[in-house]
This record gives C-alpha cells, structure tokens and sequence, in this order.
C-alpha cells in the first residue's frame, strides 16, 4: 500500500472509530498546468498543486463532507464532521455508499504531460491557424494539462488507486474583427496528441467566416459541428442525471422507456481511456462502465450514484458524485452520413460550429436559447454560400433531440471551457426545423 | 495562516531577477448545505488555504500556487512561476502601471459572526423555508435549496513594499423552484447574496420573498397572456436593468476583453481600438449613468482594496449615456496608458486575479414610480427575467420576462407570459427616456476566465423607462 493510500486509509478508520457508520475517503494530488493566449502571444503560464482529501461520513442517515488539505488537522477536522453529522438532520431517502470489493482496469494515464512545454504547442497551433485564416490572423486560448493521482478509500469495502491525465488545446482564431473560428485537441494521453489539428481547423473555419452578413430569422436545418454538438450533449447528457430528475431541471422527467428522440439517436455515457474525463472507479469506489443512456431513440437510464439508484428500485450506474451523480464522457454514436452528405441534404440551412450561454426559461418544458459563435454559414443547394453573424437559436431541448435526422461517421474528442463540458465524443449532426431569431 | 512562509516565498521571489513579484494567501472557511424537496442531501464544511506567487520577469507572466505551507514548496512554486514568466518569449513585453504601495488591514462588518451561528440553525432556517414553500395553498413540488458561507483571510504582499491583511465573510443562498398549476410547470430561480454576517437573513425576508415568488408563477400559468409582438413602451424592474447594466455595460467595458485577453472564451467587446465604439462614445440616452462599485458596504461583490493591491473606488462605465472609463487592472490599464481603478479579482489562492466586475447597476434618476408608469399609454413592465444571454462581444442580448405585466394608461392590468426583448446594446441603452429614484439590488454569481471563476456580485438599478423598442 502506498503512503498516500495509507493515509487516506487512516482518515477512514478515525471516522469509524469514532462511530460512523460510513466513511468513503478521496486523496487527489493534482498538478494542473495552463498556458493561457491571446494576440498571438502568451499572456501567462499557471501552475497549481492541489493536495486534497475529500471526505464523505454519514450516522444515522445523516451525510456530510468535508476537504482535508495536505493532511493538515486530520484528527480535529474528522472529529468535527462526525459532530456536524450528530447535530445534522436524517436523510430518510439517503441510500448509502457502495459495498464490496471491485477489481479496477489498470489506468491508462499518461505521467508525461505534466511537463510539456506547452508554449511550444501553443505557438505550433497559432502558426497552424495563420496559414489558414492569413497573415492577419488574431489567435487566442489556452493549453491545459491535468495529472491527478487518486487514493479511494471506504469503509464499506472498495479500496483504489487511479491516476488521471489529460491534455487540451483550445484555440480560437480572428481573421477579421467577426469573423473567427474554434478549433479543440483534446485527449487523455500525449500520443496523438496534435496541437496542428486545432490551429487549422480554426484558422480555417475564421477564413470561411469573412465578412459576415446579419443573419436572418426563420426555421433552418443545421449541421452541428461536434464542437458545437459537443455542448448539445452537455445540455442532454446532464439532464440524465438522476439529481436534475429529481428537481425537475430536466426535460427528462417520467420519460423512462419512451421514446425522446428519433431512432437514429444512441447516446451513451463513457469515461473511456481516450477521454479528457478518463478514470477507473467513481467517487464512491464502484467501477465506472459504459452505460446506454439513449437507446435508438428511447431513454433507457438515469445516472446514478448508490443513493439515487435506491430511490429509483434500480443499480448505481457509476457516476457518483459523492452527493449527486452525473456524466462523465458523453458518446453520441457514429451515423451513416459523411459531412458532405450532410452539406448535399440541405436545400437551404446552416452550419454553425461553436456556441456559447445556453440558458433555461423552463428546464421542465425545455424552452431555451443558445448563442452560436465563430463560423456560421448559410447552406443553400448543398453549398456554403455566406457567413453569417449575430443570430441566436431559440427552440427547445426536447423538440431539437428529435429532430435529429442526420449523423456523420466522423466523431471527435471535443471539449471547451464551461460549454462543452463534461467532454465528448460527438458527430456532426443534422437537425431538421431549428429556429434561428436576431435581435431588434 | 502562516504568513511567514509568505514573506518566505516573496523574499525568496525577490533573490530572483524579476520585475516584479506577488504573494496572495488565502483562508477559505467554507460550510454549506442542500436540501432538496425537504431533504437535507450534504452538509458541507472545508478551511481551504494556500498560496499563489505571480511573477513578471523578460515581460512575461508566470504563476504557480499550492496549498502545502512549507519552505520547500514555497521555493519550489517561485522557480516554477519564474521559469514560467521567461517562457513567455513574448514580442511585446508586458508591463505594470506603477501604483502606490500600500500597508493596511481592512475588513468587512459582520454583525453577527457566521462563525457562530451552529449548524443546526442554518438547516433549520432553510427546512423552515422549505415548510413555508410547501404549505401555503400552491403546488411546489420541486424544492432545491442551498445555504453557504465563506469566510475570506486574505494576505497580500508585492516586491513594492504592499502588505494587505483583509477579512470578508459571505453568505448566500440559492434556490430553484417549480410550481405546478392545471399540469403546467413554472420555474424560478432566486440568489441571495451579502458580504457580512447572519444579519444577513433579517435583510433578506426568505420567507416574503420566496413565498411571494410561487404566486407570481402561479398567476403566471392560470392569468398570463401572451403579448402582441410589436414596438412599445418597456419599464424594466430593478433586477432587469441590473443584468442589462452587468451584461451590456460592466462586461464589454472590461479592459481584458477590450484588449482581447480573454477572446477564446469569454470574448471580445463591441468596444476596441479604432472601432466604432471607444472612451468619448455616445452608447445610451443623456439619463444613462451605470457605475460599477465595490466599496459598498455588505454588498456581494464588497471590497476595499483588490487582488493587486489597489484602493477600490467607484467607476463611472458609461455616464449620462457617453462610454466614459472602463475597468483595469495594472496590466490593461498600462497597456492603455492610464491608472489601475482596482478591478482585479480571483476566487482563491489558485487562480490568477483578472479584470471583473464588483457591484454593477443604472444610477437613479429623478422620476417617482408613479412618473414612469403614468405615461405609458400602453406598454409592458417586466420586472423580473429568467432565460438570458448575450453575444461574446456584448452586444445582442435577450431577457424573458418572468414576472411581467401589460401597461395600460399607467396602471398595471394582465401578467403576460414570457415576453421577450431581443436588442442590441446601442438600441437598449438609447431607447431610455426616464430612470426612477430607488435602486434594488440582486446578487449574482459572474462567470469568466479559464478555469472559470465565479465571482460574487451585486446587478441592480432603479426603474429604467425604454420607449418603442421591440417586444414579443
């Protein structure tokens, strides 16, 4: 046993000794980089450690939590959230942590990305994108690195180590005052890893944007690029959590079994190997899986932690949240259709690439409003005939996943800043009567 | 705290050949809980503390942080944040205004210490709200209630000679809620915020408030009409003009933005160099006054002295309708050659402190309410919103109404449902003819950076009168 996880061990057995009935304890060493730019040049290099431990301790169905930094104040800190939970109020629905022994697959982090020199791939993808969008290229984002090694420990039997990696460039890229374009790299490991793929696809995406025109209101078909796709699964994919369920903030309510979108929708929740979000066991232990949220159309599965999955008379999926579960790593399975095909099947529509501030009239109902950034282009004939600028989508969540109708072969690991997250696999997708709206 | 091993890091940040150097120490002592429907989920207690360096060596920025209070770590973070800031390879170097230093300890009042009010009364006061929700005549059946505190031990020191020691408790509540009336779901959701103690509660009348909320929803599904889409005369409520004024004033005026350093998230600004749009700049009507100000007191966003140092003060963004200061921090305001009004901020010891709002809202005017609502002929008053967005440039913006009413010569008649304005900001901020005297206030929580940092501020304003702008 290391020492990290022997001192996690013992933060455990002090809450059981002194009368918990469960405690599940988490040390996270975390070394997080970022390389932050704008105007083509870097503006800062951030580094920060993070040595923590999260705690979860229930009595009598009374659930508390708390953070230990670096193993300061053990002793004081545990006896104090064992009072807290004394004092606390019973959670009758409170369904407990996991139980049992789990194996866990062997993680497949990768220890090299803490020391990359990041301002080398930052200027690789900056000249990427000025070879697309032009000598007048504005570039800015930023490189990200995590390394965390994780130490579970619980009194109800799992026991584990993980370590975490990943590694993201974002950038996006001006070619002129409005017209710009994103472009992602995202992955679990340095391998692959290719900061080139982003700069181009956004210098390319801010050369196709020049000289937009004011959109013009109407219902469209659009093609979703993925990183566009990719905060459209964020939106669905955290309404799956059995928490959002259970407070209505989510389209998915009583909606078990039914059909919500068309058949040729699979959505899935992975934290695979290859993704941002890349882990061995959940924060309370249990090995996380694949789990089958959408099953050609029709919703098969909450996400749950122990305690939801006992509310809902069904098995953790694996996605605690000591408190609340949620996705890890959404999957929109591979269509049929290359993006071309997608381009052909439009008489007269978009394609919008990013997008940004999604917000709720009614998460219940669905009513929303997202604001596409950086490229958007008119379709017209199967062709891209003008960028556009200055529109906004204005539909619902529930009415948008079934209007799917088109979803390519081609997927990509994408994630970005608060919009695109958790991270994703996604398509292109093809999406039939969206309405567009411009301001007055 | 152990503000030797600051002083440690500075001294050792020192022996290096930088240009400059900073430490920012941290005591974070947070506790929280959430209850759901009734249900306490999690009670949450934490004391985060550590410390971050900033370095500016060869015009480059390096930064590094940790929460392991030891020497070696603390020399390990300063080579590191060295390292860092000389890797820029930048071609234009960065540079700091030069401000005074500064040695103070300032701290915000607190009445009754937070620290003192045990658990068992803060989740007595939320399931008492939740009882309160549950038992006056409408259908709520779905609660989610959070209470949290923070209380703030800053230290502050530079290579200048600046040594800041400050103290902020904070105290905030959240909820979201759904009324359910003939099948139909309504849903809300409130933020309170103070910079203070447990006083804070008598301040904010939960109870009144939250009670008073359902029955806005109510009426909304059973009452509301929709309304005819056309131009008309709009009367925004406090909580409506104080998004407008946070989101179309206070963030395009961000000198960062302006300046592009956050242009791969949260954007740019309508406003830039050689655009259109710059200091001098007619944006709004002769009775536009939005200010920005950290300095008062229990406010949110309440501070005295910012993450760099420098004393907070009142800024005047656009004022009487011409785009007149925006706001900095040494690194925007050198860049534009001009003072640092002390807009730097960050969450915690491990993020850096970047351009942010504190406390954003319209200026009052001269009008009673009786005033502006008695000249309109017919026209909507929508006092609060709930979906909303903006363009990364700041410039097309959207508010739905949440409680609105149609406007019919002067008196308030009908809740109507869901009415939209879509505008741009020269169009918002023009239209304005009048602005009453009582400004409101509502707490907020404003996104921005990479990795996203919330800041706790106030948005608010008085009634602000637009005429024949555009409504559905």
């Amino acid at each position: 046993m290391s020492e990290t996880l022997a001192k996690t061990e013992a933060v455990v057995k002090k809450g059981k000794a002194l009368g918990a009935d469960e405690v599940v304890a988490r040390t996270t060493f975390g070394r997080y980089r970022q390389t932050r730019f704008s105007n083509n040049e870097v503006d800062i290099t951030v580094a920060w450690n993070d040595y923590v431990t999260d705690v979860a301790l229930s009595w009598q169905k009374r659930f508390v939590v708390t953070q230990i930094h670096d193993f300061q104040n053990v002793d004081e800190t545990i006896k104090r959230l064992y009072q807290l939970a004394k004092t606390s109020k019973e959670n009758p629905m409170y369904g407990g942590v996991a139980n049992g022994k789990f194996h866990y697959n062997r993680s497949k982090a990768d220890r090299s990305i803490e020391n990359l020199n990041q301002t080398e791939y930052v200027l690789e993808a900056i000249e990427a994108a000025r070879k697309e969008a032009g000598p007048d290229l504005n570039a800015g984002g930023i490189m990200f690195s995590k390394l965390e090694d994780v130490y579970l420990v619980s009194s109800e039997g799992p026991i584990g180590e993980d370590c975490r990696s990943a590694v993201e460039l974002s950038i996006r890229a001006f070619s002129q005052r409005e017209a710009s374009g994103h472009g992602v790299e995202c992955s679990s490991t340095i391998k692959g890893f290719d900061p080139l793929r982003a700069g181009q696809k956004a210098g390319e995406l801010a050369r196709m944007a020049k000289n937009p025109k004011t959109g013009v209101e109407g219902r469209y078909d659009i093609i979703f690029d993925p990183l566009f796709t990719g905060a459209l699964l964020a939106m669905w994919g955290s309404m799956t959590s059995a928490f959002q369920v259970m407070i209505q903030l989510s389209v998915f309510v009583n909606k078990l079994g039914q059909k919500v979108t068309s058949d040729i929708v699979t959505m899935r929740d992975v934290p695979a190997s290859y993704s941002m979000a890349n882990r061995v066991f959940d924060d309370e232990g249990v090995p996380v899986k694949e789990n089958v949220l959408i099953d050609k159309g029709v919703l098969k599965t909450y996400l749950h932690n122990t305690s939801t999955a006992k509310i809902f008379k069904t098995e953790t999926t694996g996605n605690a949240g000591i408190v609340y579960p949620g996705p890890w790593n959404l999957e929109l399975d591979a269509g049929d259709m290359s993006k071309d095909e997608m381009l052909r099947d439009v008489k007269r529509g978009l394609y919008l690439t990013n997008t940004w501030y999604t917000r709720f009239q009614n998460y219940a109902t669905g009513d929303f409003s997202t604001i596409p950034r950086d490229g958007m282009f008119l379709i017209e004939d199967g062709e891209v005939t003008q960028s556009w600028k200055d529109v906004r989508i204005s539909d619902n969540a529930l009415k948008m996943l079934n209007n799917i109708v088109g979803i390519s072969k081609e997927r990509q690991h994408v994630h970005w800043w608060a919009e695109a997250d958790p991270p994703s696999l996604s398509p292109y997708v093809l999406m039939r009567d969206v309405q567009i709206t411009r301001p007055k | 705290m152990d503000k030797d091993i600051a002083d440690f890091a500075l001294s050792y940040a020192q022996s290096k050949k930088v240009d400059y150097a900073e430490i920012r120490a941290h005591t974070e002592k947070q506790e929280g809980l959430a209850m759901k429907n009734g249900v306490l989920d999690a009670y949450f207690v934490s004391v985060d503390h550590g410390f971050c360096v900033r370095v500016l060596a060869d015009g480059g920025i390096g930064f590094a942080s940790t929460n392991k209070w030891t020497k070696e770590e603390a020399r390990a973070i300063v080579d590191m944040a060295h390292k860092f800031a000389k890797m820029a390879k930048r071609k234009e170097k960065i540079t700091f205004t030069e401000e005074k230093s500064v040695k103070v300890n300032w701290k915000a009042e607190e009445k009754k210490k937070i620290s003192d009010v045990p658990s068992e009364t803060r989740i007595e006061t939320m399931a008492e709200i939740d009882k309160d929700l549950t038992s006056h005549g409408i259908n709520v059946p779905s609660r989610m209630l959070q209470m949290g505190s923070n209380l703030t031990d800053k230290y502050f020191i530079n290579t200048e000679g600046s040594a800041i020691s400050s103290y902020v408790p904070r105290i905030n509540v959240f909820a979201y809620i759904t009324v359910v009336e003939n099948g139909k779901p309504e849903q809300t959701y409130k933020q309170f915020g103070y910079s203070g103690g447990w006083e804070a509660l008598d301040h904010w009348k939960l109870k009144e408030q939250m009670i008073s909320e359902t029955k806005v929803l109510q009426r909304v599904i059973k009452e509301a009409k929709a309304v005819k889409p056309g131009k008309m005369d709009l009367v925004c409520g406090s909580e409506v003009a104080g998004i407008a004024a946070h989101e179309s004033c206070g963030h395009p005026m961000e000198a960062d933005r302006i300046l592009g350093r956050e242009m791969s998230q949260a954007g740019r600004s309508f406003i830039y160099p050689d655009g259109p749009f710059w200091l001098g700049t007619r944006i709004g009507s002769e009775v536009v006054t939005v200010v920005d100000d950290p300095t008062i007191k229990s406010s949110y966003g309440y501070y005295e002295y910012d993450d760099e140092g420098i004393k907070a003060r009142r800024r005047y963004l656009y004022k009487k309708g011409v785009i007149n200061e925006f706001l900095h921090n040494r690194e925007t305001a050198a860049k534009l050659k001009t003072r640092s009004n002390g807009s730097s901020r960050a969450i915690n010891y491990d993020r850096e402190a970047i351009v942010r709002m504190a406390n954003t809202f319209v200026e009052p005017g001269d009008f009673t309410e009786e005033e502006i609502f008695e000249d309109v002929k017919e026209g909507l008053y929508m006092k609060s919103f709930t979906e909303w967005n903006i363009d990364d440039k700041r410039f097309n913006q959207r508010y739905v109404g949440r409680e609105a009413y149609w406007i019919e010569n002067g008196e308030l008649k009908h809740p109507v449902a869901r009415p939209i304005i879509e505008t741009t900001t020269k169009v918002f901020w023009t239209a304005v003819d009048a602005v009453s005297k009582k400004v409101e206030y509502t707490a907020g929580t404003c996104g921005k950076s990479d990795p996203m940092q919330g800041v706790p501020a106030y948005m608010g304003g008085p009634l602000v009168r637009l005429r024949e702008v555009f409504v559905k």
